[in-house]
């Protein structure tokens, strides 16, 4: 291999390190931003909702039941 | 082109447009050394025009696309005319460069002058959306 070919892989693996580190970099700052996370947390919150609301039917029947 | 991206179209676009302005940066190094304006001994001319090359055939790339989703999916309001102005004036100019690039080899003295238009235009062109969405 040349020495001018070694060049050209070694700026061409720069270049590649300088894309990685930019996504990593902005996807970090942008991170629970994101219309998909934003959405995953509202997804996880009505779950959480419906069963809270399931547990509390749960226990008024059976608390009927008892009285 | 919301479901491709699961919602996330502007993350995506500042992403694609700060990974376009980094290589640009690095583009700029790249072309100091190919005129010898700067003389690394671990870096000759010839292979970091090559990478010059290959690194701007990306950013090309990477810059249609993000033209692409800016005018497919965002609309052009009052107060985005800078970015509208500087994207288009970014998408001309590129044109022209790879114009001379590929075919008006007798235009190729103005090669740095657009070279740096291409950075300054894109640098106000991500700064005017992206940058402001990051900070």
């Amino acid at each position: 291999m040349s020495a001018q070919t070694r060049q050209m892989i070694g700026s061409l693996l720069v270049a590649a390190i300088i894309v990685a580190v930019t996504i990593i970099a902005v996807t970090s700052k942008l991170g629970p931003t994101s219309a998909a996370e934003l959405e995953q947390r509202e997804d996880r919150a009505k779950e959480r909702q419906e069963q809270r609301e399931e547990r509390l039917e749960e226990r008024e029947d059976s608390g009927g039941e008892g009285g | 082109m919301e479901g491709l991206f699961r919602g996330n179209v502007t993350e995506v676009k500042v992403v694609l447009a700060s990974v376009a302005l980094a290589l640009a940066c690095y583009q700029l190094v790249l072309a100091a050394v190919g005129y010898r304006k700067l003389r690394p001994r671990f870096l000759e001319p010839r292979p970091a025009f090559r990478t010059h090359r290959a690194s701007g055939d990306t950013i090309a790339v990477v810059i249609v696309l993000v033209a692409v989703l800016c005018v497919s999916y965002f609309e052009i309001e009052d107060d985005a005319a800078f970015h509208a102005v500087t994207g288009a004036a970014l998408i001309a100019v590129l044109g022209l460069k790879v114009v001379v690039i590929r075919w008006w080899h007798a235009a190729s003295r103005f090669l740095p002058a657009l070279g740096i238009t291409v950075f300054v235009l894109l640098a106000a062109t991500w700064a005017s959306t992206a940058g402001a969405f990051l900070s």
